[in-house]
C-alpha cells in the first residue's frame, strides 16, 4: 500500500513538472508573437495603452514575465483575461472544466460500455453475422470524425426529429438541461467506442483460447462464470492500457464537439480565445488540459494492477 | 469408451484425430495413455470430459460412465460432471491456471461450482485440501496469485482444484512435463497416494515411458489416433508386440540393461493426419513390416491373455528384433 | 507364421513437401490479396488518388467561381451535388477537396516519416545519452493533447508569425511535428529488437559502417510495421486537416478542404442539409478505406497471423 501512495505521490509531481513543462512552450511560443492583444481595441489613447500593458504585466522583459507565471502556475493563479479584462482566469476554466467534464464522463461511459459490450458479443458470436455486422460496424464508427457524426446527430435530433436538442443550435438556449448531454457525449464517445469493441473483441478471443479458460470449463463452472470471471477479466488488461490515449482522445475531441453543440466548456473557451487572441486564457486552457491529461494518464496507471496482479510498482 | 472418433473441420478438409478408440477404466486402476504428440491421446482424454476444442467434434462412439452416455449428456448434466465425477489436471500449470485470480479462491471456486458443498464450506475446504496436496505453509499461501508460486507447487495447485470435489475419475495431462525432473517424483508420489486415498482412478497421459512403469497398471499405446496395444504394465514392457511399442521401449536407455543394448531411435516422423496412408498407419516407420501392412489396415486383437495388439506381424514372431533394426 | 522378410524397396513415403520460397514482403502481398475489405479500401483510394489526380486540369467548374447558379440550390442535373452558400459548384470542389485530402495525408505520412524513423533508428541504435535525450522528448510529449499543441502552431506559425501562410504546408507541419513520436517510438522498438539479432552480429563482424547497417539490415526488416504506421497516419492527417478546417483555423477560403466545406454545410444545416452532406460522406468513405488498408496491411504483415 505505502509503495503505491509513494509511486501516486511521484508521478504527481512529474504531472506538475510536466505541466509547467509544456505549458511554458505555449507561453514561449505566444509570447514571440509581435504586436499585442490590445491592437485589436481602437480608440486607446497611448497612455491608456500604456497602462494596459502595465497591467498586464506585459512590458516586463520577457524572462520576468516567465517566472511571474510560473509563480502565478504554481499557486494556482492562471492570471487574467486579456479580452474581458477583470475576469480570472482561473475560476473560469474550473467552472468551464466541470462543464467539460460532465460531457467527457458521459462520453466514456458510452465508449467503454458500449465497446465492452459489443466487443463481447461479437468475440463470443464468432464468424457469424453478428460478429461480422459488429466488426465492420465499429471500423465504420472509428472511421467517421466524430463532429461527422454530431453533425448527422444534430440532423437527425435537430431538424428531422426535433428532440433533445432544440433545434440545432444550442447557443440560444443555455446550459443547465440534463437532456443537452446525451447527443453530444455520444457523437464524442462513439468512435472510440468502435474503438474500444475491436481491442475486446481481439483480446477476449485470444483469453477465451487459452489454457485457463480451458481449466475453468474443467472444473464445471458455469458458462457466465467462465466468460465474465476468467475470459472477460483478462481480456481487459490490454483494453486498459488504451485508456490513457483513448481519454486523451476524447479531450481533443471535446474541442470540436464543444464548439458544434455550443458546449461552454474548456474546448469551446479554447478556439473563443484563439480567435480573439487572448493569449492569457490560451495558455491558461492549455495548462488545464496538460494537467487533465496528465491526471489521466495517472489514474489509469493505478487501476491497471488492481486488474493485472502481476504488475507492482 | 466405445468406438470413439472425434474430428476436425479445418478449410482444408477433415482431420480424424481419434479413431474407433475403446477400452475401459475399472475403479481404483491406474491407466496410462502413451504416444507421441499427436497421436489422439489427449484428444480422447479431453472427449471424456467433452472439451473437445472447435472445430472439433465427437462423430462416433459412445462414453458411458455406469449407465451415462457422457457424449449425449445435455450441457447441464456434463456441466455438474465435470470437476465433479471426473476431473482433469493440465499440463502446463502456468498457463492452465488464471493469473489474475488467487489460487486459492480458484480451488474454492472448483467447489464451490457443484452442489456438492456450500459456498462457506467451499471455503473452509481450501486450506485442508493445499495441505493434502503438499504445498508448504498452505495457511499463509492461499492468498497468493499463481506467478508467486514455483512450478511445482503451482501443479500442486491443479491437483489440489481436480481432486477437491474427490473424484471417482481422475484424468492428468502431462502433470509433469513442464516440470523439472527433481519435483517430477514428488508430483508422481502425490498422486499415486491420492488416487489411493480417495479410492479413485487414474488416466495418465503421457510420452514418458518410465513414468508409466513406475505408476500404471495397466498402458494403452496409442498411435495416429488408434490404439496399436493395450495391455498390464509388466506385460507390455517385458513383451511389447506391436512395433511401435518396442520401437519406443528401445529407444530408451534402462537401468536394467545398461551396456548391452544400443539406442535405436524410430526413423521417419509423426504422421501427417490429413495425409494418412492406407494400410497399417504405422508402416511407414516400421522396420518389420511386410506387404500386407501397406494395404490393409489390422485390427486389434488380443494376442495374449489381457493384451491386445493391432499389427499383422507381432514382435513374437520375430526371431532377433534387435538385428533386424541395427541394419 | 509369417516372416518378417527385411524391406528393400525405397522410402516411398518419407517425401517431405518444400514449401517454395517467400520473402516476408511475398508473403504479405499474397495475404493482402485474400483480404477482400483492404482491397475495397484500396479501390476507394485510388478513386481518390484518381479524381485528385483529374481535378488538377480539370473540374466541371471552377472550384472558386461563386455564383454559377442560386445559392443553396439543391442537387440536379447540371449540379449533381448541388451548389453551395455562395453559388459554387459542389461537386467541383469535392474534387477539389480530394486533391487537398490527397496533399495533406500523403505530405504528412511523408515527413512523419522523415522526421521519426531516422530518429528512432538512431535512439534504438546508439542508446546511451542519444536514447535518453530523444526518449525523454517522446515522452514529454506522450501526453499532450496533440492537436491543441498542433492548433496553437498552426496560429503562431501562420498567423500570428507570417512565417508560412496558411495552407497544406503549415497544417503538414503542424501535424508531423506533434505526431513524430509515434513513428519514432515504434522505430526504436524495432531497432532495439533488432539489433541483438545474429545477422546484425554478422554484419557487423564483416566490418559493416554503421550507416550501412542501419539502412541496409535494420531499416529493412522494420519496414513491414512502419508501412503499417504510415498507412494509418494518413487517416489521422487527414483527421486533423479536417478538424482544423472545420474549426476555420485550417486552410483558407476558398480552398475546398472537406473539413471547411462541413463547416460551411453545418451553418446552412437547417435549411440546406445537402451542402453538408457531400464533404462529410465524401471525408467518412476516405478514412474508413485507409483504415480498411491499414487493417488489412497490419494483419498481413503479422506473422502470428500465418494459418
Amino acid at each position: 500500500m505505502r509503495g503505491t501512495l509513494v509511486y501516486i505521490g511521484q508521478r504527481l509531481v512529474l504531472i506538475a513538472v510536466t505541466t509547467i513543462l509544456v505549458s511554458s512552450i505555449v507561453f514561449l511560443l505566444l509570447h514571440q508573437i509581435p504586436g499585442n492583444a490590445f491592437l485589436n481595441e481602437t480608440r486607446q489613447t497611448p497612455e491608456a495603452l500604456a497602462a494596459q500593458l502595465h497591467h498586464y504585466g506585459l512590458d516586463l522583459p520577457l524572462p520576468q514575465q516567465y517566472s511571474n507565471w510560473v509563480n502565478g502556475v504554481v499557486h494556482g493563479n492562471l492570471g487574467e483575461s486579456l479580452v474581458n479584462h477583470g475576469v480570472k482566469i482561473t475560476p473560469l476554466l474550473l467552472r468551464e472544466t466541470s462543464v467539460s467534464a460532465t460531457v467527457g464522463f458521459f462520453a466514456l461511459f458510452v465508449t467503454i460500455g458500449l465497446g465492452l459490450l459489443l466487443g463481447v458479443i461479437a468475440a463470443l458470436r464468432q464468424n457469424t453475422w453478428v460478429d461480422y455486422f459488429a466488426s465492420s460496424a465499429a471500423v465504420v464508427g472509428y472511421s467517421i470524425p466524430s463532429f461527422v457524426i454530431a453533425i448527422f446527430a444534430l440532423l437527425v435530433f435537430g431538424h428531422y426529429f426535433y428532440i433533445w436538442t432544440q433545434g440545432t443550435v444550442y447557443y440560444n438556449v443555455g446550459w443547465g438541461d440534463w437532456t443537452q448531454i446525451p447527443v453530444p457525449a455520444i457523437a464524442l464517445g462513439l468512435p472510440y467506442a468502435s474503438y474500444v469493441a475491436r481491442l475486446t473483441r481481439a483480446s477476449m478471443l485470444e483469453t477465451i483460447r487459452t489454457d485457463y479458460v480451458r481449466t475453468a470449463w474443467a472444473k464445471g463452472l458455469k458458462a457466465r462464470i467462465v466468460v465474465l470471471r476468467h475470459a472477460l477479466r483478462n481480456a481487459l488488461i490490454p483494453v486498459v492500457t488504451i485508456l490513457g490515449p483513448l481519454i486523451t482522445g476524447i479531450i481533443t475531441g471535446s474541442v470540436v464537439i464543444e464548439n458544434i453543440f455550443g458546449i461552454p466548456g474548456l474546448g469551446k473557451e479554447f478556439i473563443t480565445s484563439i480567435l480573439a487572441r487572448d493569449y492569457n486564457i490560451v495558455i491558461g486552457v492549455f495548462t488545464f488540459y496538460a494537467a487533465l491529461v496528465g491526471l489521466a494518464n495517472l489514474t489509469v496507471d493505478v487501476i491497471y494492477p488492481m486488474l493485472d496482479p502481476r504488475i507492482r510498482y | 469408451m466405445q468406438d470413439l472418433r472425434v474430428q476436425f473441420f479445418v478449410s482444408e478438409g477433415t482431420v480424424t484425430a481419434v479413431d474407433g478408440v475403446s477400452f475401459e477404466v475399472d475403479r481404483g486402476e491406474i491407466v496410462g495413455i502413451v504416444g507421441e504428440s499427436g497421436s489422439g491421446k489427449t484428444m480422447t482424454a479431453l472427449s471424456l470430459l467433452r472439451l473437445i476444442p472447435e472445430p472439433g467434434r465427437i462423430t462416433n462412439g459412445r462414453i458411458l460412465y455406469g449407465e451415462k452416455d457422457i457424449a449425449q449428456m445435455t450441457d447441464e448434466e456434463i456441466r455438474e460432471f465435470r470437476g465433479n465425477e471426473v476431473a482433469m489436471i493440465f499440463q502446463d500449470p502456468m498457463t492452465s491456471l488464471n493469473p489474475v485470480l488467487r489460487i486459492g479462491f480458484q480451488v474454492e471456486e472448483a467447489m464451490a461450482a457443484h452442489s456438492r458443498f456450500t459456498n462457506q464450506q467451499s471455503r473452509d475446504r481450501v486450506v485442508p485440501m493445499l495441505q493434502r496436496v503438499r504445498i508448504p505453509a498452505a495457511k499463509d499461501r492461499v492468498r497468493d496469485y499463481p506467478h508467486q508460486f514455483s512450478g511445482g507447487m503451482r501443479q500442486r495447485g491443479m491437483i489440489a482444484m481436480g481432486v477437491s470435489n474427490e473424484p471417482s475419475l481422475l484424468i492428468a495431462d502431462e502433470p509433469t512435463t513442464a516440470l523439472d525432473v527433481t519435483v517430477q517424483a514428488s508430483i508422481i508420489e502425490l498422486l499415486r497416494d491420492l488416487s489411493r486415498e480417495l479410492r479413485a482412478s487414474v488416466i495418465l497421459i503421457t510420452h514418458n515411458m518410465a513414468l508409466v512403469a513406475s505408476l500404471c497398471n495397466r498402458v494403452i499405446v496409442m498411435y495416429a489416433g488408434r490404439i496399436v496395444e493395450q495391455g498390464p504394465t509388466r506385460a507390455i514392457f517385458k513383451n511389447p508386440q506391436h512395433p511401435y511399442t518396442w520401437s519406443l521401449l528401445r529407444s530408451m536407455p534402462r537401468m536394467d540393461e545398461v551396456g548391452h543394448e544400443r539406442l535405436v531411435s524410430i526413423r521417419g516422423l509423426p504422421p501427417d493426419l490429413s495425409k494418412m496412408p492406407p494400410g497399417c498407419k504405422f508402416h511407414p516407420r516400421c522396420r518389420f513390416r511386410i506387404d500386407k501392412c501397406l494395404t490393409e489396415e489390422p485390427p486389434l486383437a488380443e494376442v495374449d491373455p489381457a493384451q491386445d495388439a493391432r499389427c499383422w506381424v507381432l514382435m513374437k514372431n520375430i526371431p532377433n528384433p534387435e538385428a533386424e533394426a541395427l541394419k | 507364421m509369417a516372416q518378417a522378410a527385411p524391406i528393400s524397396q525405397p522410402e516411398v513415403e518419407l517425401t517431405y513437401e518444400v514449401p517454395e520460397q517467400v520473402t516476408l514482403l511475398n508473403d504479405a502481398w499474397r495475404r493482402l490479396k485474400r483480404n477482400r475489405i483492404a482491397l475495397v479500401g484500396a479501390v476507394i483510394i485510388g478513386i481518390l488518388l484518381i479524381v485528385a489526380l483529374i481535378s488538377i486540369i480539370w473540374t466541371p467548374y471552377p472550384v472558386w467561381l461563386q455564383a454559377v447558379g442560386p445559392t443553396y440550390q439543391t442537387p440536379s442535373l447540371k449540379h449533381p451535388l448541388g451548389l453551395d452558400q455562395a453559388g459554387r459548384d459542389i461537386l467541383s470542389r469535392i474534387m477539389g477537396g480530394a486533391l487537398i485530402t490527397v496533399e495533406v495525408g500523403i505530405g504528412s505520412a511523408i515527413i512523419l516519416s522523415l522526421i521519426g524513423i531516422p530518429l528512432g533508428l538512431i535512439a534504438g541504435f546508439y542508446r546511451g545519452k542519444v536514447d535518453t535525450i530523444i526518449s525523454f522528448f517522446i515522452n514529454i510529449w506522450y501526453g499532450i493533447p496533440d492537436l491543441l499543441v498542433a492548433l496553437i502552431l498552426v496560429f503562431v506559425l501562420s498567423d500570428a508569425l507570417h512565417l508560412i501562410p496558411r495552407g497544406v504546408l503549415v497544417i503538414i507541419i503542424a501535424f508531423a511535428l506533434t505526431r513524430w513520436m509515434d513513428v519514432a517510438r515504434l522505430v526504436r522498438g524495432q531497432t532495439l529488437s533488432l539489433r541483438e539479432r545474429e545477422f546484425v552480429e554478422a554484419a557487423r563482424m564483416g566490418g559493416a559502417r554503421d550507416f550501412a547497417m542501419l539502412t541496409r539490415h535494420i531499416f529493412p526488416n522494420a519496414l513491414g510495421p512502419i508501412i503499417v504506421q504510415a498507412t494509418f497516419a494518413i487517416p489521422a492527417a487527414v483527421l486533423f486537416e479536417a478538424f482544423l478546417s472545420f474549426l476555420g483555423l485550417g486552410l483558407p477560403p476558398p480552398t475546398p478542404s472537406w473539413g471547411a466545406m462541413a463547416a460551411d454545410g453545418y451553418h446552412g444545416m437547417d435549411f440546406a442539409p445537402h451542402i453538408v452532406l457531400a464533404p462529410t460522406v465524401a471525408l467518412s468513405l476516405t478514412l474508413m478505406a485507409f483504415n480498411w488498408l491499414g487493417d488489412g496491411l497490419r494483419d498481413a504483415f503479422d506473422p502470428r497471423m500465418k494459418r
